[in-house]
């Protein structure tokens, strides 16, 4: 058995459109999830103020249930699980509601770390000048933690980008799926699985040029503060 | 037909459980031996090594471990090595632990300030002297935080081994579901599973980073 | 901290090329076990399903059991040899054969022209017919044309799969799930309203999930199960259809389906 890679060529279209649904898949998580993540960053931020406290207890168990179980073991019992209990969702909307909670859990995470290291003060000293909540949140809090942090959240949206593979398991035609898909049709197993982990690379690749790109544009006025 | 009942379940869980403990053990180690391996020839080696080693480490952290598992169980056999999903899963591992672990342990060690080097070199230490009784020693309390972290990706990485045939915790879950049909309870169970063993190691590493954080300013 | 984005660029550019040429020289040829070298090792190594009731399942100990699980313990015992059995998937089966991980596939394994350029197969060992089913409420179809606009959930890589492919309108969605235990939790979960399986296959369904018991919307084809070998593994090969052939004479089979089918072997088999 040697290596044959000309018996690809006849399944381009299936690569092409495994990359696709993979590349769309990794933009609406990234949106969606560095959103959720501010949304959870901010009501947890909030509810320290707070008497009760039990939203950001609330919040706390989802991150952590995130963080420590297996993404594989989330798409199942989302895939599987909620159709016993009555709630339908197509692979696609599990793969993607599973992607978004993810790396809104771990942003979360990240965030707080950027948002602990805001010295208190200064939050302080922002609503003492009459800035609302929010608006205090967003500029005093939430840029600076950002830029921060962005070299971490760079890294935890490729690694959900590359972790985004195991959504083939349940069906969702992504690159992963194309490569078992093409291994089924000319069992090439490994000249499939060797040209689709290079085509991540690529992915993870410019995923990270894509997002430093957009970081100069972001915290361009910050570039002296953030390390 | 057989029928489940919970006991059966979650006994099952239980022994299969017993392999993603014993895997993730394997791959920690092995990847920690492989890693700091790695860490210290990239520290000292000539250009060729280190620029080998970051390939290696980018390699690792740039593709999906799904593939890197598919890749070492059905690639290792077409280059001539007969693989069981045994070692496939615990070489896979292992490779993907070491990089990442290596890459943690640089930043640790380059985390030293530049100024303890120089202050070993000047009392008259050679490299590796300097390496193990001034800057290791230093670099070691900054890496255990991160790495105790790090664990827990390990043991979440062994449920991808279920794809390639090993029955662990996710696979004997599946092989349940198939045969008991009640994926809501196997599936939180098998979620449970994973939760009791990676969050005290989660919370031990949070403990310890405040530890060390605390202990930093001081 | 965006300094070296270029640098990092074109080093990965360069492992990936290295990469190829490291993986293009380095591919041998793997040496299948002929019989010789099976009696040596003195274990038969066999892939056997363990996600498709009857054929293969798994019991309350995790043990596989089923018709095709049979059928391996009647090979090895006829042969004289231990019985190693390893559970496959139906998209694994056939690179566990091509890359010596076992010697036969007895997984309720249907003949095609894909699989056949890359493996060989026995005598039929089993009887199998395929067909599409639904839900007892899902709307009737009598043909593939009926599938318009409908998603049918199927196994990648088995022959219904193939034959789906073929015959399905391009209007309607395939969904294909990673092996048989996904493809049956998806339809009984609800995820799909239409499964492309073996009559057997959906009887098994049917006994143990009433109220989504798979019911027959049309036949796909007849597809008897083949033992799979390698190729050109011409001795292996003999010996096996020898022991089918006796199987079907003295009733070993004969009882193999009745035990887990539940009817008689069918004559033609």
């Amino acid at each position: 058995m040697t290596l044959d890679f000309s018996t690809l060529l006849p399944y381009t279209d299936a690569i092409l459109e495994g990359l696709v649904t993979t590349v769309w898949l990794t933009v609406v998580t990234t949106v969606a999830g560095i959103a959720l993540a501010i949304v959870v960053a901010y009501a947890r931020d909030g509810s320290r103020e707070g008497p009760s406290g039990i939203v950001s207890r609330l919040l706390g168990a989802y991150v952590e249930v995130i963080r420590n179980t297996p993404f594989i073991v989330q798409l199942f019992f989302l895939f599987f699980g909620l159709p016993a209990l009555g709630v339908s969702i197509s692979a696609t909307v599990a793969a993607l509601l599973a992607m978004i909670l993810n790396l809104g859990a771990y942003t979360a995470e990240i965030l707080r770390a950027g948002i602990d290291s805001t010295l208190k003060g200064q939050h302080e000293a922002a609503r003492a000048l009459g800035l609302s909540r929010l608006q205090s949140f967003r500029h005093v809090v939430l840029m600076p933690a950002f830029s921060r942090v962005y070299p971490s959240l760079i890294s935890q949206c490729i690694i959900v980008m590359l972790g985004s593979a195991v959504v083939s398991q349940i069906s969702v035609f992504d690159l992963t799926y194309a490569a078992n898909f093409i291994q089924s049709r000319n069992f090439r197993g490994f000249e499939v699985y060797l040209v689709v982990t290079l085509i991540y690379l690529l992915l993870a690749v410019g995923l990270r040029l894509a997002f430093e790109f957009v970081g100069r544009r972001l915290f361009a006025f910050r570039q002296g503060g953030s390390s | 037909m057989t029928d489940f009942t919970l006991w059966d379940i979650v006994r099952n869980l239980l022994l299969a459980g017993r392999w993603t403990v014993v895997l993730s053990l394997i791959a920690f180690t092995g990847g920690a031996v492989v890693g700091l391996v790695l860490t210290l020839a990239r520290m000292g080696g000539l250009w060729p090594v280190r620029w080998l080693i970051r390939l290696y480490v980018d390699l690792f952290q740039g593709t999906p471990l799904l593939m890197q598992l598919f890749l070492a169980y059905f690639g290792a056999a077409v280059l001539g090595f007969d693989v069981s999903a045994w070692t496939a899963a615990s070489v896979a591992l292992t490779l993907f632990t070491s990089a990442f672990l290596c890459d943690i342990w640089r930043g640790c060690v380059e985390a030293v300030p530049s100024g303890q080097w120089q202050a070993a070199r000047v009392l008259g230490l050679n490299y590796l002297q300097s390496m193990r009784h001034v800057i290791l020693p230093q670099a070691l309390r900054l890496a255990v935080p991160p790495t105790v972290g790090f664990s827990v990706q390990v043991i979440k990485g062994t449920a991808l081994a279920s794809v390639i045939g090993f029955v662990e915790l996710t696979k004997a879950g599946t092989m349940l579901n198939n045969a008991a049909f009640a994926p809501f309870t196997i599936f939180a169970l098998v979620a449970l599973g994973y939760f009791i063993l990676c969050y005290p190691l989660s919370r031990y590493a949070r403990h310890l980073e405040k530890k060390l954080y605390g202990a930093g300013i001081r | 901290m965006f300094a070296f984005a270029k640098n990092r660029f074109s080093r990965q550019l360069v492992l990936a090329l290295c990469c190829t040429v490291a993986a293009g020289l380095a591919a041998v040829a793997v040496q299948a076990s002929d019989l010789d070298t099976i009696e040596q090792r003195g274990t038969l190594r066999v892939a056997v399903p363990q996600d498709f009731p009857p054929f293969g399942s798994v019991g309350t100990d995790l043990q596989p059991q089923g018709y095709d699980v049979d059928m391996a313990q009647y090979l090895a015992d006829q042969m004289e040899l231990d019985l190693q059995l390893v559970t496959v998937t139906s998209a694994n089966r056939i690179p566990f054969l091509q890359t010596d991980k076992v010697d036969l596939v007895i997984s309720s394994l249907g003949k095609n022209p894909e699989r056949a350029a890359v493996i060989d197969f026995t005598e039929a060992y089993a009887p199998f017919f395929l067909g599409v089913f639904g839900t007892p409420d899902a709307a009737r179809i009598d043909d593939a044309a009926g599938l318009s606009g409908k998603t049918v959930g199927v196994t990648r890589g088995s022959v219904e799969d193939m034959e789906l492919s073929d015959l399905a309108p391009d209007d309607a969605t395939i969904q294909r799930f990673e092996d048989n235990a996904t493809t049956i939790s998806a339809f009984l979960s609800g995820q799909v309203d239409y499964i492309a399986t073996g009559n057997v296959v959906a009887a098994q369904i049917a006994e143990r999930n009433a109220e989504r018991a798979p019911t027959m919307v049309f036949r796909i084809k007849n597809s008897p199960c083949y033992i799979g070998l390698t190729q050109d593994n011409t001795v292996l090969k003999t010996r096996v259809n020898e022991l089918i052939e006796q199987g079907k004479e003295d009733g070993t089979l004969e009882s193999m389906s009745q035990k887990w089918f539940h009817t008689a072997l069918p004559d033609d088999l």
